[in-house]
């Protein structure tokens, strides 16, 4: 479903993203992991199509993201590391604006709209404005807008950063059970960053790990932490590891 | 170029949500209304004055369109200058400090369905100020005789400098993400352009004659006169389409360009 090929991203001299590859599969919930300026939004933004890569191509459900964007786009629901709301417009009407311009045909909409909100616990606050909400409520909005065209793709930046501890454990269940279907329903593809550590292993399938612009890691997450060797204690060799030869001269 | 209409109606809806649509609207009502009065005043004077001085000839040339609606669309021209400004600085400014760029680069549009939409919004906007201003002569055929053709051609005149006016403002609102410094560029810019025929007058080093006449051209001063004057002509559309289109289309490169930083 989502395919990156040698992804790189240089400005300049620095290179951002440095040859990344790898592939989700259908169904599959992928963490995208590492320290904080690694390059996971760089890549994510490549993933999307909102930053072209120096080099290398990205593919959405077999649509190349720049030879055929439209339809790539379509493919995609994507929650960037700030939310994109319009904080003058209320719930209903932002995720209804979002499903059209996602081209979800007409006939549907109401209905696709009513559902992104109640799958987003947001159906009591429908009416509100956005910017009276709370953070943790516009992060749902935020992730109501990703789904509400029920894309194959999810594309999810730090969907949880910043939420207090119940507001996450929300966020993670939402979107266990987007990715687990259930009910007959299409499966989404989920590709989530993050640098928390527990909520790759609450909800993620596979690890990637990047750091440093390269990856580091791309393997199941029962076989990492295999061994009694904790997430947490790779996640350190790999980031100690590079930290180390920028240290050298 | 579908989605046109939906980004269109989405900026309408947000601009008569915050404040200044509402503050644009009853400031520009009221200057309006003053200055109405204001021509109506100086007007009325001008012909008491000629009718002292028992002027016939000037006098028989008084008129209503030339004397009073013509000054009062120019002046109003002028207070459209500084209202455009405040309609388009969050064109895409505030796209940008929303972070709501995302959602629009990553969303199946095309640049130009988000340019020409947000253009379209604005243009609407500056439409309901020229019917604001269009309700001012019209009260003059109650009790007067004003001609028909040049009223309608100043308000066309009107709209198309508002709609220049909105063009550049929304390729200045594309180059940051602040709407302070959108507005101040486009006040900036827009008062330049008003100034060209001065410029023009005092000659680009030390040349009056064709860099003159093209800096004339340039302005929009000059055919927003003909169209006073009730002069429609291909040349005066023609460059209201060619200014319009000029930075609609810097507008679109310009919003392109955060893909190829």
């Amino acid at each position: 479903m989502i395919e990156a090929t040698n992804l790189s991203k240089r400005y300049g001299e620095i290179a951002a993203v440095d040859g990344v590859s790898f592939s989700v599969q259908r169904g599959e919930v992928v963490g995208f992991l590492g320290p904080n300026g690694a390059g996971k939004t760089t890549t994510m933004r490549m993933l999307t199509g909102f930053l072209p890569p120096t080099d290398g191509t990205a593919r959405i459900c077999g649509h190349d993201i720049f030879e055929e964007p439209l339809e790539a786009r379509r493919a995609i629901g994507y929650l960037p590391e700030m939310p994109p709301l319009y904080p003058e417009m209320t719930v209903v009407s932002y995720v209804d604006y979002v499903a059209r311009i996602k081209d979800v045909p007409r006939s549907a909409r109401r209905a696709k709209v009513e559902r992104a909100l109640e799958r987003c616990g947001l159906a009591d606050v429908g009416r509100r404005v956005i910017g009276t909400l709370s953070k943790g409520y516009r992060q749902r909005v935020g992730l109501a807008q990703a789904i509400v065209h029920e894309p194959p793709v999810l594309i999810l930046d730090e969907p949880t950063i910043g939420l207090d501890p119940i507001q996450i454990g929300e966020i993670r269940q939402l979107i266990a059970d987007l990715a687990g279907g259930g009910g007959g329903e299409p499966q989404h593809t989920v590709i989530l960053s993050t640098h928390i550590l527990p909520e790759v292993e609450a909800i993620c399938r596979r690890v990637v790990m990047i750091n440093a612009g390269r990856k580091t890691v791309d393997a199941p997450l029962a076989e990492l932490t295999s061994g009694g060797r904790g997430l947490e204690e790779l996640f350190a060799r790999h980031t100690a590891r590079d930290l180390a030869d920028e240290v050298k001269p | 170029m579908k989605h046109v209409p939906t980004v269109a109606w989405r900026e309408l809806r947000s601009l008569f949500v915050s404040p200044v649509a509402y503050g644009v609207l009853s400031l520009f009502a009221v200057l309006a209304g003053l200055f109405f009065v204001l021509s109506v005043a100086a007007f009325l004077n001008y012909v008491l004055q000629l009718e002292q001085f028992q002027a016939m000839d000037q006098l028989e040339k008084v008129n209503l369109s030339d004397q009073l609606v013509a000054q009062f669309y120019d002046t109003m021209g002028v207070i459209l200058l500084m209202a455009v400004p405040a309609i388009t600085m969050g064109l895409f400014a505030a796209e940008k400090s929303n972070g709501t760029q995302e959602l629009l680069l990553t969303s199946p549009l095309t640049i130009w369905d988000i340019v020409l939409g947000k253009f379209t919004a604005a243009a609407g906007f500056i439409a309901i100020l020229v019917a604001m201003v269009a309700a001012f002569p019209g009260l003059l055929f109650v009790y007067g005789d004003p001609e028909v053709g040049k009223t309608v051609s100043g308000l066309l005149g009107l709209l198309l400098i508002g709609w220049t006016y909105v063009a550049i403002g929304a390729f200045a609102s594309s180059l940051t993400r602040s709407m302070v410094v959108s507005f101040l560029i486009t006040i900036v810019f827009l008062l330049v352009i008003l100034l060209l025929p001065a410029i023009a007058e005092f000659g680009v080093l030390g040349r009056a004659g064709q860099v003159g006449d093209a800096l004339t051209w340039l302005s929009t001063g000059e055919h927003f006169q003909q169209l006073l004057k009730g002069l429609v002509d291909t040349g005066d559309l023609a460059y209201f389409a060619v200014i319009i289109g000029s930075f609609l289309l810097l507008t679109k490169a310009s919003v392109e360009s955060v893909r190829w930083r």
